[in-house]
């Protein structure tokens, strides 16, 4: 049973015990964040979090880590709480295969309830808006799923995206956002300001939680985020026209917020503590005039902590980034078994692939690079053999130890394109990229002495399945 | 109103919200560096004394701050 809202969607996170209320008076700072900090230290099965007694507000709901441990991905995908990491992925994998399920239009979207148009336009009225880390140059919206068309294109649902950006709040109707130049947005922005004109954005907080799913997906430039939607609901994703932009919405949201990127502006924005763990700094960024907020009665501010990793954003760019990746390297080289990109939204990549010739492994590495995601992410890609389970870092550890040998084994590409967040470059923007081959040597490259590798006994698969039936009835 | 920016010192500061609660905070913004914050949050944030090294700010840290992503030329639509 799909979920049409967020609030159905915390309904069943507290039915299964996925909901942690805090009840007691919390300051906005720093409770707020260190809470959603600590509880992402809790591992695997993390609870949400829900806070509806923050110091100084009257009606302040804020929910956090609402996607945040592979308990919680696995409920907003409707699977059993327990599923596991890799069934999680290859679910995601079959459900992708559906891929499109056009949306269904639905009247009397939730959001609709209130507004603020023009001069009384203030988000603080209705966002409870927190600081996250210490060297954050304000607050942020983090987890909004931001809609806009291609200027060049408008009437193409195809082009029109649905994203997860970083948002400051600079004033009651302005705001900052931060399109990484490879990011589908950043070609809608750059084709407004050629035309010398602003781009219209919504800005949707507070959806259901498969288009927080969908929004943080790297898709193509062509395909719609909300035919993704449909085809992981297993139904259409209901969809509302946004008033003021005609854009098209998730009709569940509980506020939705519309304006326009200034064309040819930037502004000073951040620091933000990022994805990577680390700090970026101050930049000049494009700037949002708001001009009309829409919002559910006492609306759920969903909000997202990031920090050092693992926290919510980890879980939530994990199963959708090895997904696509997958699939695009899947097409070219059907010899692919798995892509493992869920450490740091694929700066590293782990391929599993049997080979056909000598250099098969390196070229599907390389090959990484040259996907969508990778011409961004990808700055290390490690390629193990088949046999070897990219989701099982011993098994990736053992493949590194025995097989790489650095004379034959490493490929470094120097001055590739990586976003700017990526900490590890001496200039923002450029990376020398590496692909490892940890595979075995293939036929005429005969180094090393892989002729007499160990296998797993054949009766070991049978005694797994037995030993674990053992162990559930103990 | 009269005060300092925790990060970047400059003194003109203005208020961009107060609690729905009356009296309890205030969040504030400096109009150089565009920094905000809620006189609530610990003095780490709030107090210029008290706010790291590694995060303060200069005007010239803000006019020299890269641009991202660059503004394009601009194209004649036929
Ligand atoms: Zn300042």
């Amino acid at each position: 049973m799909p979920y049409d809202d967020l609030r159905s969607f915390l309904a069943t996170l507290d039915e299964q015990g996925q909901l942690l209320r805090v009840t007691d008076e919390v300051l906005p700072e720093p409770d707020v964040a260190a809470a959603a900090n600590a509880v992402s230290r809790m591992g695997a099965a993390a609870p949400a979090l829900y806070f509806d007694n923050i110091t100084g507000f009257t009606s302040a709901r804020i929910a956090m880590n609402v996607h945040g441990s592979w308990a919680n991905h696995a409920l907003a995908l409707g699977l059993p709480k327990e599923t596991g990491t890799e069934e999680q992925i290859q679910e995601f994998i079959r459900r992708w295969d559906r891929f499109p399920v056009p949306p269904r239009w639905r009247e009397n979207p939730p959001w609709a309830q209130n507004s603020l148009t023009g001069s009384a336009v203030d988000i603080f009225q209705v966002l409870p808006l927190v600081r996250l880390n210490d060297g954050d140059g304000g607050f942020y919206i983090d987890k909004a799923a931001v809609v806009s068309r291609d200027p060049d294109d408008p009437e193409n649902g195809g082009k029109q995206n649905v994203g997860v950006y970083r948002i400051q709040v600079k004033g009651k109707a302005r705001l900052a956002l931060q399109p990484v130049p490879m990011h589908d947005i950043a070609q809608h922005l750059r084709k407004a300001e050629e035309r010398g004109e602003d781009l219209p954005v919504a800005i949707t907080i507070g959806n259901d939680p498969v288009i927080s799913i969908v929004a943080a997906t790297p898709m193509r430039y062509d395909e719609n985020e909300y035919e993704l939607a449909g085809a992981l609901r297993g139904a259409p994703a209901p969809i509302a026209t946004a008033p003021l932009t005609g854009l098209p919405v998730p009709w569940g949201s509980e506020v939705v917020i519309e304006g326009v990127i200034e064309g040819r502006k930037r502004e000073i924005e951040g620091p933000f503590g990022e994805f990577t763990g680390h700090y970026s700094g101050g930049r000049r960024l494009p700037v949002i005039r708001v001009d009309r907020i829409s919002y559910r009665t006492d609306p759920v501010f969903e909000h997202l902590y990031l920090g050092m990793p693992w926290t919510e954003i980890d879980y939530l760019i994990a199963a959708n980034t090895c997904v696509p990746l997958y699939r695009q390297l899947k097409a070219d080289f059907p010899e692919v078994r798995a892509v493992n990109a869920i450490y740091t939204h694929g700066l590293v990549v782990i391929v599993s692939t049997a080979s056909r010739y000598r250099g098969f492994a390196r070229s599907v590495g390389m090959r990484v690079l040259s996907t969508p995601h990778g011409l961004g992410y990808a700055a290390t890609v490690i390629v193990v053999d088949a046999d070897v389970d990219p989701f099982n870092l011993p098994q990736v550890m053992w493949a590194l130890s025995t097989k790489m040998n650095p004379a034959h084994d490493l490929i470094t590409i120097s001055s590739m394109p990586v976003m700017e967040l990526a900490p590890q470059v001496d200039t923002p923007g450029v990376v020398d990229k590496l692909v490892i081959d940890a595979t075995s040597p293939t036929h005429p490259h005969g180094h090393g002495n892989h002729s007499s590798q160990v296998r797993d006994l054949p009766e070991a698969t049978q005694w797994l399945a037995r030993l674990q039936k053992l162990a559930a009835h103990r | 109103m009269q005060g300092t920016c925790p990060r970047c010192a400059h003194d003109i500061i203005e208020v961009l919200f107060t609690s729905p609660v009356v009296g309890v905070w205030e969040v504030r913004q400096c109009q150089q560096c565009l920094y905000c914050w809620r006189t609530s949050e610990p003095a780490r944030r709030t107090e210029r004394d008290a706010y790291p090294e590694g995060f303060r700010m200069t005007s010239d840290d803000i006019t020299s701050a890269p641009e991202v992503p660059s503004v394009p030329a601009q194209r004649v639509i036929p």
